[in-house]
């Protein structure tokens, strides 16, 4: 990542301002509770020092630019709900009133979040037979016929011998790790990997190392060391070692490298774990995924993890690998034996958008998704680097954060857009570094070529207005127009 | 000075709280809000550059200490808790000692001082602020202070 030095400066400088002033408030706060009585004489505090500090002094300051309500399906347009503050943004009350804007911020890569005409039809007929709950965990009641079915249509979609679906995403992770490695294992996961992955891994109880962000070398020399130290204090050998890579990192919109990293995991005979959830259905020829774009072989990679949140508009998460692997997970991983299982119309919603995906249904419709995702992501992006924004992501990718770096351009950029009907997502810390916040878009395949112009042409009005155009623009060629001079 | 690039090195530092000091231009940040409050102190209080100096330096003392040596734990809630009993000083860089980023923050303190006690040509009273100032805060970075508490002064329950 490429940083104009006077920027650093100033978004340092910014955040040290608000800090001062976050706690000279604080302080002033203190003395003023000091003197006024307290009804909860005796209680400890909620709150240990200063752990609510960037809630109350940072968050809540710029409150109105995340958490918005929409009140209609996440398509290419929707509605966002207006909403007003009496108290400086501490509190914020929802109005009547609605904005249709643009969608750029939800997980929509294939279209499927809003009624497709395959789908939803099957979907609503599944509501009806089967009801939204099973009311029950999959081992006492709540296996149908469609959860089977779904999970050989995953297996085969995703290319391994079986597979298992939980009903949350989130839940994948974090259940499925501690069952596949315990005490005296080593697990070894990127330096970006999500939130799951790392609560996962730390309920593990394995020793968890990090390697730099997609460096493959870095890699190479943590297990290098990790393997000759061994166990810490006892030095013993490792039981097992797993690295957990994701396919696309959702804040950089960068592509893994899996080859390398792949090959380096069979020198050292230690376990590849890939989590999918940004890139199955959305990259690769046929929507298979990283492993289809960058030609590995998905034997090579032992558990894949995917989620269907985003390309496949329903809810959950699945794990695919070996059949003794997915038999040993339903013995023993607590969100297969106590947890409910996936709603039925949710699994029709699975089926139906896999077999859209690969042409099953008989229309074309899959691969024309897939072929307008692709150029729509590789259009949007080139464009946004030639207005000279700084745009990180690979080729391909349909998440494509633009850095903004200042505190204050984060609400500024927010909220002109909102204010010309773009809906923008933008990141702050603690999600990403403190130097790095960035306005994500996701592109989706729902987009028409219209509303991808109307989005650069306002992104690139607040560019201008916010100033984060930090490259210098290409000169422009004119497109169709003939200028005399 | 707008056209100048830096490279942003990831790092594997997980602890947001800390891991913002391993990018490139904090220490020019530093050195440089040090240089400002100087001529603020100046402009405001219209005292001696010597006086400013140990003004700032003496400032500086209190804030460093506060945030770096006294104050425990991260400002969000996302780490659950995990760092809640170290001080921002001994959760830099993971714990390793004599890093660079630890030996520059050392080195700044007495340069401070120097600073200081030199254009206050060396008088008595600022003299024994100055000194006794620059002594708490180099002997708190030493390694072998680490996840020391003295008499159990801070220490948790």
């Amino acid at each position: 990542m490429i940083i104009p030095y006077l920027t650093a400066l100033t978004t340092y400088f910014s955040y040290g301002l608000l800090f001062a002033f976050g706690q000279l408030r604080d302080f002033f706060r203190k003395s003023v509770d000091w003197w006024s009585a307290s009804t909860l004489q005796g209680y400890a505090p909620i709150c240990l020092g200063l752990e609510d500090f960037y809630i109350r002094r940072l968050y809540l300051r710029i409150q109105d630019c995340f958490n918005r309500p929409i009140s209609s399906p996440p398509d290419a347009w929707f509605d966002v709900v207006e909403r007003v503050s009496n108290d400086n943004n501490k509190t914020l009350k929802r109005t009547p009133k609605v904005n249709r804007c643009l969608n750029l911020g939800s997980y929509n890569y294939l279209g499927f979040a809003a009624a497709d005409e395959y789908c939803t039809p099957r979907v609503i007929e599944c509501l009806k037979k089967y009801t939204p709950s099973t009311c029950s965990t999959r081992v006492d009641g709540g296996t149908t016929i469609l959860h089977a079915e779904m999970e050989e249509c995953v297996a085969n979609f995703v290319g391994k011998p079986a597979a298992i679906v939980f009903g949350m995403g989130y839940v994948t992770n974090s259940a499925i790790l501690p069952v596949l490695i315990g005490k005296g294992g080593l697990i070894i996961s990127d330096s970006l990997n999500h939130n799951s992955i790392v609560n996962g891994a730390r309920g593990s109880g394995a020793t968890v190392r990090v390697f730099q962000h997609n460096t493959p070398s870095h890699l190479e020399n943590v297990l290098r060391e990790q393997i000759a130290d061994g166990q810490p204090r006892t030095h013993r050998p490792w039981k097992k070692i797993i690295v957990v890579v994701e396919g696309i990192y959702s804040m950089e919109g960068e592509l893994c490298k899996l080859p390398e990293i792949v090959s380096i995991c069979k020198k050292y005979k230690a376990f590849v774990y890939l989590d999918e959830a940004h890139s199955i259905g959305a990259v690769g020829k046929s929507g298979r995924g990283v492993c289809e774009l960058l030609g590995v072989d998905t034997a090579d990679v032992d558990i894949m993890m995917g989620t269907f949140t985003k390309s496949f508009g329903s809810c959950g998460g699945y794990i695919a690998g070996s059949k003794e692997l997915i038999q040993y997970v339903k013995y023993t991983c607590p969100a297969h034996l106590y947890a409910t299982s996936i709603s039925a119309p949710a699994a029709q919603q699975i089926i139906s958008s896999i077999k859209v995906v690969l042409g099953e249904d008989g229309s074309s419709r899959g691969a024309q998704k897939l072929a307008r995702i692709r150029e729509n992501s590789n259009f949007f992006r080139s464009e946004l680097q030639k207005m000279g924004f700084e745009v990180l992501g690979d080729n391909d990718s349909p998440v494509m954060p633009i850095m903004l770096y200042n505190p204050a351009k984060i609400p500024a950029f927010s909220r002109e857009c909102l204010k010309r009907n773009v809906a923008v997502v933008t990141v702050a810390f603690p999600a990403t570094p403190l130097l790095l916040a960035r306005a994500r878009i996701c592109i989706s395949a729902s987009h028409s070529r219209e509303d991808l112009l109307k989005a650069l042409e306002v992104i690139s009005t607040v560019g201008d207005m916010v100033g984060v155009k930090y490259f210098p623009a290409e000169p422009n060629k004119q497109q169709g127009q003939v200028k005399v001079d | 000075m707008a056209n100048l690039y830096v490279r942003a090195a990831p790092t594997t530092d997980l602890n947001r709280n800390t891991e913002w000091f391993t990018y490139p231009g904090v220490w020019s940040t530093y050195i440089l809000i040090l240089f400002f409050s100087w001529l603020m102190v100046l402009s405001v209080f219209a005292c001696s550059p010597g006086m400013a100096w140990t003004v700032v330096h003496l400032f500086h003392f209190l804030v460093t200490y506060h945030f770096f040596h006294w104050k425990k734990g991260t400002p969000f809630a996302e780490d659950q808790g995990i760092y809640n009993r170290l001080t921002w000083w001994e959760q830099i860089d993971s714990g390793k000692q004599l890093t660079r980023n630890r030996k520059f923050l050392t080195v700044v303190p007495v340069v401070l001082y120097l600073i200081a006690s030199h254009t206050t040509d060396y008088q008595h009273p600022m003299l024994f602020f100055n000194t006794l100032a620059v002594f708490v805060l180099v002997v708190a970075k030493f390694p072998h202070m680490h996840k020391v508490r003295i008499f159990g002064i801070n220490a948790d329950q």
